[in-house]
């Protein structure tokens, strides 16, 4: 059977972490030795940010530019700062998943804010300085787990294995539920289960989806720190419904200190022998491990993270057919974001009706969200489904210093940007689709008065410019396109007049491109053009010379 | 109707029933409507990365119809105002990258972007996208396409081309995003990486974005059919299309019994592969040169007589000397009898073909023989055809290799058991010009001996890099890492089409093992060229003459210099005459030249340390002795290439009247005049040089260069020099 721990990116992985890049002859014999071809290897080892191709200096720091971090300034002055500095590299990087302590960076892959300057190129000239983080000892307790000791733990699928529940029955208790994917795309998660058992081939896999790039998103990081054992007692309920005997926990390589966290909870979750060949004693099987991505938010989108696990380019594939007929190695996966697993334990646990009442205003069940910006006390919650956005920006704490809202990115990057007529939307799928945005990924950046929501557009379309794989040409040339004409708009060089065009892009983009990154690349960016037509207005009176 | 096997579906209004798994193109196409792609390429598995051809299927998104299977009940909208929209904006935004007209457009009017943007009206005056930040690569490394990345509009049709079609798994894609594009092997120029060359990626690609380099000389003879030419044995797997735009650059040519092929000495870039029959090749037998009688002095005659005592015997008991003459074939020629004879499937002409070189040797017909000849680009697809090759290395290792190793006298212990053994353990390995083949402090893992081409050997030191030597076929490099700290002690690069004998560590040492002899002899060597090479350093490293003068004339490089005393020298000639008497009556010596303080630096060899004449000699008769000083051999064609390479015009050819095989008829000799060149030899079978022998005032020395100046200037107050 293929093993995604001694595929190429695993092998280029191994290479890198122990002579720290890759050199050409390096790739030479990682091809003959594997026996690949050597433009597969250059291939894949050039499609990835993780992999460097030059001996790493002293100190790499990295500097987030995305939305939240660049509402608190970003980088700044560093990258001039940092950039004299011997044996030092800096480099601006996408969303690192650490929005809640913006501006976020990292030194040597450690994260690090990055508002003291003094201390940022301190840390810059002794990187030893900084501890590695290690998982917290004192997680927090949240209503969603059901478990009240470590004992009690996986009592889901201990009752599963005793034969008091069948698989048909979690699958009816899912659909119930009506829960629905968290990674952003909210699929009904019991029809995709129920899918997957209904496939004749074997083998099948799980696949736990712990990517989490998309800006202004931290609440899986939340969850596999403090909480691991749920999402891995989700992909075991997974295995045991779908008829899947392996499974991959795949986490983004910025997440080291929570990889951690899950390790350990694999490992004693193997101790208490839940995990590994016949488990707790039955014909039920199912290993687990972790796979690192090699990085890029693109990985987070289901088929294009396949194609990482298999070692390959992390392109994202044709669909159909999709993950649940022809998944890992073509076969069978269920593939489920950290929090959608999370939530399957308690679900059975404490059942139908115990979950719904969780819910506010006639909406079922709690979610855990992000949020990030303008808000005094930004962090991961857990809340009731059908809270509205206003009451929520109170549980955090309300406007940064007071300040003013002016706009809301309620599901992540990729949503649709609201304005202050929108406030008591209830944080939820329909209700936030019919409102013009969606629920997304559960992570809402909060935007006070005083940011040209403009800049913002165009950060958001930069980001998705950066990220696009460059597999399909709407999206590779399209983000591009849009990205120099909004840069030519925002330097004065073209008149918003031009900007039309992007409703056009947009509308082939959306339409044509093989994934949901280039699908949704320009929304926010079109969300702004519409939803705040004075912005335009103010920008050009702004740019007036003053009389 | 449908059943399990069928799918209907309804496409632009009209119904269709198609076998299950058909896609929507196809379906498309069954009932006539044309649905455009460009990533698409029937015959290739479909990827879908353009979306050229997304149609409306009733979803959220569109479906890429070239890939999308027809399901049953599709309603296919292709044509509607919102689909053409999306095509055209596509279109729009390749053309944006896209330089108009691309190659191909100029030249064939085929762009499929271009004839497909025209078609939809898209139009590259009203393009509202931003042109490209920087233009990208071009990569003319490959003899036979030219790679423009400009043009490419990553279709993905090349890489299937190359590894789902030829099986050669070369090209992929690098990188992400919009800087994304094709590479070949780990990003190498197209022409270093393991490209075979057989054209099936250009013949795939849409655009501009691979090309065939233009050829536009064409060739006399028959002209030969494509068809045929594709099913010879030796173009096996080359795609016919890339054949068809070579079709100039190969000829059918038919000989006669007797006519002559190519002549020695003449300059050719073409070569022959043979088809049918046999031809002969040879080169004049070495000549007995003719003496002319024109002694002008008693001590001339003297002089001569003790010459032609030590002459019979000279070269050909050099223990330095070959006994084979390489040749531009895959055989070698033998010293005392210099003819072998090719037949079917033999190729000749390999390096005047690549890198324009006079012809080595004669090439009779010896009966009625048909001949392929070819211009570069051809003898290139054919060299990287892996059949092909693989059938010269076979007949280079049967017949030239162990020739060659037993030509050289450092392998002459070696039985013919061994070089059978060895024989299929060496690998034929192919560089590029300016390759480097192996750099100075590289582990040492092989001996190399040059069977094409020319490679140079340099080496570093503070402040440059000397060349110590200029290798050509028939010589070997590699040894003295392999026998020493196994690293690499100089740096090998090649210098023009190098193809080089690999043999591996492991059997070099085992022959080694097996035959003390070879390995004294590699000892003896080994020291020879330690100690050349450090004489040659040494030059190098007289950081202390700063002299102007004298490096600006080159002098640095020298080893030997013959210089005049002027404040003694009376022109009385002596020295000129001298030394034409010690060869033949034809002088090596111009009493005139560069001055330098109060010397004249004579116009005789200088025995540089960075010998450019030996490089290109198409018969390797110009060489280097262990002793330093540069030979002619007297199998020399007279092709004049080494006189024009020599910087110093210390090169000359002279007529010599010689009797040789009449090339019209065969079996005869006749009387010609044959150009051969003449080099100082520094007379190295006497005491001294004749000419300083000979001068009466003292006035003439052959100085050691490096010696001269160190002793007479450095140290000294640097009056002369500024
Ligand atoms: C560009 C892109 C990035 C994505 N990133 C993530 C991610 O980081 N984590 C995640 O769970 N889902 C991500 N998704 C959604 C996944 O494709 C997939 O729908 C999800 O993992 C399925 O799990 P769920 O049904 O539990 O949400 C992404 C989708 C796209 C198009
Ligand atoms: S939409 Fe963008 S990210 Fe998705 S496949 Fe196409 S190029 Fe790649
Ligand atoms: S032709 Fe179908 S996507 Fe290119």
């Amino acid at each position: 059977m293929p093993d995604p721990h001694q595929n190429l990116v695993s092998e280029l992985s191994r290479h890198q972490h122990e002579h720290g890049y890759l050199t050409d002859t390096a790739i030479r014999e990682i091809a003959e030795k594997m026996g690949l071809p050597m433009y597969k290897v250059y291939g894949v080892a050039s499609f990835y940010p993780h992999y460097r191709f030059t001996p790493p200096p002293k100190a790499v720091v990295t500097l987030c530019r995305d939305l939240s971090c660049w509402m608190a300034g970003g980088g700044g002055r560093l990258k001039e700062m940092l950039s004299t500095l011997p044996d030092v590299e800096v480099k601006e990087v996408s969303c690192i998943g650490r929005c809640d302590a913006a501006p976020a960076g990292t030194v040597n892959e450690i994260p690090i804010r990055l508002n003291d300057y003094e201390q940022v190129v301190i840390w810059a000239q002794n990187p030893d300085l900084l501890e590695p983080p290690k998982p917290t000892s004192t997680p927090n307790r949240y209503a969603v787990d059901p478990y009240n000791t470590a004992e009690e733990r996986y009592g889901a699928i201990r009752a599963c294995l005793k034969g008091e529940r069948t698989a048909e029955q979690v699958i009816a208790t899912l659909k119930e539920s009506g829960l629905r994917g968290l990674g952003g795309a909210g699929f009904p998660t019991g029809l995709k289960w129920e899918l997957v058992r209904k496939e004749a081939a074997r083998p099948k896999y799980i696949v736990c989806n712990a990517d989490e790039s998309e800006p202004a998103t931290f609440k899986d990081r939340q969850i596999i720190e403090e909480i691991p054992h749920l999402t891995i007692e989700g992909m075991i309920l997974a295995a045991f419904v779908s008829g899947a005997e392996s499974g991959y926990f795949y986490i983004r390589h910025e997440y080291e200190k929570e990889r951690l966290a899950m390790q350990s909870a694999i490992e004693d979750a193997y101790r208490r022998g839940v995990l590994g060949q016949r488990v707790l004693g039955t014909d039920f099987n199912f290993e687990l491990s972790v796979f690192v991505s090699p990085g890029g938010y693109v990985q987070g989108e289901e088929s294009a993270l396949l194609e990482a696990l298999e070692g390959s380019r992390g392109e994202p594939r044709n669909k159909p057919p999709f993950p649940g007929q022809k998944g890992l190695y073509g076969q069978p996966t269920v593939i489920n974001n950290v929090e959608t697993l999370a939530m399957v334990p308690c679900l059975l646990q404490k059942g139908v009706e115990w979950w719904r009442a969780q819910g506010k205003r006639g909406y079922a069940g709690l979610k855990f969200f992000s949020v990030s910006g303008h808000v005094n006390r930004p962090g991961v919650y857990l809340i009731p489904m059908g809270t509205t956005i206003r009451e929520f920006i109170e549980t955090a704490g309300g406007m940064k210093d007071g300040r003013k809202f002016k706009a809301v990115l309620p599901g992540g990057a990729s949503s649709n940007i609201l304005g202050p007529d929108k406030l008591d939307t209830p944080m939820d799928f329909k209700a936030m689709s019919e409102a013009g945005s969606m629920l997304g990924s559960g992570a809402m950046v909060v935007i006070a008065e005083g940011v040209d929501l403009i800049e913002a557009g165009a950060n958001i379309t930069r980001f998705f410019r950066n990220e696009s794989c460059g597999k399909c040409v709407p999206c590779r040339l399209g983000s591009t396109k849009a990205v120099a004409l909004l840069e030519d708009f925002l330097a004065g060089k073209t008149g918003a007049e031009k900007l039309q065009v992007l409703e056009d892009l947009n509308r082939t983009m959306s339409l044509t491109s093989i994934c949901g990154l280039g699908q949704v690349a320009l929304g926010p960016m079109i969300s702004v053009l519409r939803n705040f037509p004075n912005e335009i207005k103010a920008r050009a009176d702004r740019a007036q010379p003053k009389s | 109707m449908s059943s399990p096997e069928t799918v209907s579906l309804n496409i632009d209004g009209k119904d269709v029933t198609v076998p299950k798994g058909t896609t929507i193109y196809n379906a498309a196409k069954s009932v006539g409507i044309d649905i455009p792609v460009l990533c698409h390429l029937p015959g290739l598995e479909p990827v879908a990365v353009c979306r050229i051809c997304a149609v409306d299927v009733g979803a959220r998104v569109y479906a890429a119809a070239c890939l999308r299977q027809a399901e049953p009940g599709m309603k296919v909208k292709t044509n509607t105002e919102p689909v053409v929209q999306a095509r055209k904006t596509l279109l729009e935004l390749l053309m944006a990258d896209h330089p108009v007209p691309c190659e191909k457009h100029k030249e064939l009017g085929s762009c499929e972007l271009e004839l497909l943007a025209e078609k939809e009206g898209v139009a590259a005056s009203k393009n509202r996208f931003a042109p490209p930040p920087a233009p990208r690569k071009l990569d003319h490394s490959a003899a036979n396409i030219a790679v423009n990345h400009n043009a490419c509009i990553l279709c993905d049709r090349c890489i299937r081309a190359c590894t789902n079609v030829k099986q050669n798994f070369v090209i992929g894609r690098n990188g992400k995003g919009y800087v994304a594009q094709i590479g070949f092997d780990n990003d190498m120029p197209m022409g270093q990486s393991s490209c075979v060359s057989c054209g099936e990626c250009m013949v795939s690609c849409p655009t501009g974005a691979l090309t065939n380099v233009g050829f536009e000389a064409h060739l006399a003879g028959e002209k030969v059919d494509i068809e045929w030419l594709s099913k010879l044995p030796i173009f096996q797997g080359i795609s016919a299309a890339f054949l068809q735009r070579n079709e100039g650059a190969v000829v059918k040519r038919p000989f006669k019994k007797g006519e002559i092929i190519c002549r020695e000495g003449e300059f050719g870039n073409t070569a022959f592969y043979l088809l049918e029959g046999k031809v002969d090749i040879f080169i004049s037998s070495p000549v007995q040169r003719a003496t002319k009688k024109d002694t002008r002095s008693f001590f001339g005659i003297v002089r001569k007589m003790a010459n032609r005592l030590t002459q019979a015997g000279r070269d050909t008991e050099d223990p330095e000397r070959m006994k084979y003459i390489p040749i531009d074939a895959t055989v070698d020629l033998h010293l005392g009898n210099p003819t072998a004879q090719l037949g079917p499937g033999d190729l000749f002409g390999e390096m005047s073909a690549l890198s324009f070189y006079p012809r080595s040797a004669t090439v009779r017909a010896s009966e009625d023989c048909v001949l392929l000849e070819m211009l570069r680009p051809v003898l290139q697809i054919l060299q990287k055809n892996p059949a092909f090759k693989k059938e010269m290395d076979l007949k280079y290792k049967d017949r030239a290799l162990a020739n060659q190793l037993r030509s050289m006298p450092i392998f002459g212990s070696l039985t013919p058991e061994f070089i059978d053994e060895l024989r299929n353990k060496v690998e034929l390995v192919k560089y590029d010009p300016g390759t480097v083949i192996f750099s100075e402090g590289d582990p040492a893992d092989a001996l190399y001996i040059v069977r094409i081409g020319f490679v140079k050997v340099l080496k570093l030191f503070p402040g440059g890099e000397l060349t110590l030597a200029y290798l050509h076929r028939g010589t070997y490099f590699g040894e003295m890492g392999l026998m020493g700290e196994m690293v690499r002690t100089a740096t090998c690069t090649a210098l023009d089409h190098v193809e080089v004998v690999r043999i591996k560590a492991v059997d070099f040492n085992l022959m080694l093992e097996k035959f003390p002899q070879v390995r004294a002899e590699f000892e003896k060597e080994i020291r020879n060229r330690q100690e050349q090479t450090k004489a040659i350093t040494q030059i190098g490293q007289t950081s202390d003459v700063t002299m102007r003068d004298f490096l600006d004339q080159g002098l640095m490089k020298a080893q030997s210099l013959l210089l005049l005393d002027l404040e003694r020298c009376t022109r009385c000639d002596e020295c000129v005459r001298a030394c034409a008497d010690a060869h033949d009556g034809i002088t090596r010596l111009v009493r005139d030249g560069l001055r330098f303080d109060r010397f004249l630096v004579a116009t005789a060899c200088r025995s540089c340390t960075d010998p450019l004449c030996m490089v290109g000699c198409p018969v390797g008769s110009i060489r280097r002795r262990n002793s330093l000083e540069i030979i002619i051999e007297d199998w020399c064609v007279g092709c004049g290439l080494c006189a024009e390479q020599c910087p110093y015009g210390n090169i000359n050819l002279h007529p010599f009247d010689t009797r040789e095989d009449d090339p019209d008829h065969p079996g005869m000799k006749k009387a010609q005049v044959r150009n051969k060149a003449t080099v100082c030899d520094l007379c190295t079978e006497h005491e001294e040089p004749s000419c300083v022998y000979a001068c009466p005032h003292d006035a003439a020395h052959r100085v050691n260069a490096q010696e001269f100046f160190t002793r007479h200037y450095v140290g000294t107050p640097k009056t002369a020099a500024r």
